[in-house]
């Protein structure tokens, strides 16, 4: 009787939620009475929340489309560097063809400053050349050489307009080099270190306590020379972030 | 002040309208079963809405003001691609296979399979509705047509949707049969 009653227009609306307060009254007493009306209803919201459940998570837009806006997104950003290198490229020009003596210390930072944080255009110029010389024996021969070795390789970067850092570290015996009372070559590692702004000596820590702990000396290092905690850290961090080893 | 004004209510609208880009979409796939199409039609409609902004009088109408836009693009669509139809029912037959998949997506296969079978008015009168819980006088408005045609044609989809469920789930899963019996 009431399935004639009510069409099921009007039971779409009671589950859509689209009759009016009276009507909905009407059609809930008319649903708890009869159980076919019931099921009827009961269809209608199971159909409702079945296609729900089709779409709640639709397949992702294809990638094709995502790789284009990709690629354009790519291509701003790919001009936009290539901007900045050609920029940067024509600024730094003229202090790098300067036989670097005195205009060194000035342009040179910003090369590497350059090379660092621009790597893309810094890339099409040659990447920087990283080597970490380690000394760790008071032979005098030795510690020549690591000084011919680090001024050859620092001299053939210079003619080569190679962006490089050279960093001789010494620990142990090798500590006297760098040491005002004992080094041998004092005024050798000023000239270089004058000279070379990209070069840089470091001493180990460990080592310089170790003399005071076991002979009570204190080591003075020569000026401009820098300290590190511990040489054998340096030398793997410095492995680590891309530098070659080489040990004298 | 007002151009700054202007530009704040701009860029509000424009995250407003990217959070809507999901329902966007969901519906446009509900319509095309097509990711691609559903995803260039979500763009068009976004790019309309943002370039068409001023004709919106009414925040609290903006939903269904864009997916009216939405549903308008889809007509265009159509009028331009009418070829297009061909690979939709290619895409059905894909859908309507999902053997390999578990029984959710046996489930969800069966009735995207059975809503993309709906005539395309009435594909739209129940997406609409039951997706995004739109009134029938919204839905209306959406598509342009009378409140009458919104039920009636949501009335024929939910009664041709339950013959093709019913029908498509007995075969298949004889055990679901069962115990639609039992109880």
């Amino acid at each position: 009787m009431n399935e004639q009653k009510f069409s099921d227009e009007f039971l779409n609306a009671f589950v859509d939620e689209q009759l009016a307060a009276e009507e909905k009254s009407r059609a809930y007493q008319a649903i708890g009475a009869d159980p076919a009306l019931n099921q009827r209803v009961c269809e209608l919201r199971k159909l409702r929340d079945l296609v729900r459940l089709a779409y709640q998570d639709p397949p992702a837009a294809p990638v094709p489309n995502l790789r284009t806006h990709r690629y354009r997104a790519g291509s701003v950003a790919a001009l936009l560097l290539l901007t900045l290198g050609v920029t940067l490229g024509w600024l730094l020009h003229d202090p790098v063809a300067v036989p670097p003596v005195a205009d060194a210390p000035a342009a040179a930072p910003l090369v590497t400053a350059a090379a660092t944080a621009l790597s893309p255009a810094a890339a099409t110029r040659g990447r920087e050349t990283k080597v970490l010389l380690h000394l760790n024996s008071g032979n005098r021969a030795r510690m020549q050489e690591v000084l011919d070795e680090a001024e050859l390789l620092l001299k053939h970067y210079r003619a080569n307009r190679q962006i490089a850092r050279v960093q001789i570290i010494v620990n142990g015996e090798g500590l006297n080099l760098l040491r005002a009372d004992t080094s041998p070559y004092p005024e050798r590692v000023s000239a270089l270190l004058k000279r070379y702004d990209n070069l840089l000596l470091a001493a180990c820590q460990n080592t310089i306590d170790r003399l005071k702990r076991e002979q009570g000396l204190i080591a003075r290092l020569l000026p401009g020379t820098v300290v590190v905690d511990s040489g054998v850290a340096q030398i793997i961090l410095r492995q680590q972030q891309g530098w070659i080893y080489i040990q004298v | 002040m007002d151009f700054l004004k202007l530009f704040a209510c701009s860029r509000e609208f424009r995250k407003t309208l990217e959070q809507n880009r999901a329902r966007l979409y969901r519906v446009a796939y509900s319509w095309s079963h097509n990711p691609a199409l559903a995803d260039d039609l979500v763009q068009e409609t976004l790019t309309k809405a943002l370039t068409k902004a001023g004709q919106l009088r009414d925040p609290r109408a903006r939903d269904a003001w864009l997916f009216s836009i939405l549903a308008n693009c889809y007509r265009d669509h159509f009028r331009r691609h009418r070829e297009m139809d061909d690979i939709d029912d290619v895409e059905l037959l894909h859908e309507a296979t999902p053997e390999s998949e578990s029984s959710r997506h046996e489930t969800i296969g069966q009735v995207r399979a059975a809503i993309v079978r709906l005539p395309e008015g009435q594909r739209q009168v129940i997406t609409l509705v039951d997706l995004e819980g739109f009134s029938y006088s919204e839905v209306a408005h959406i598509l342009a047509v009378p409140v009458g045609t919104v039920m009636s044609r949501l009335c024929r989809a939910r009664s041709a949707l339950r013959t093709l469920l019913c029908a498509g789930t007995q075969p298949q899963a004889v055990q679901g049969g069962h115990l639609r019996r039992v109880k």
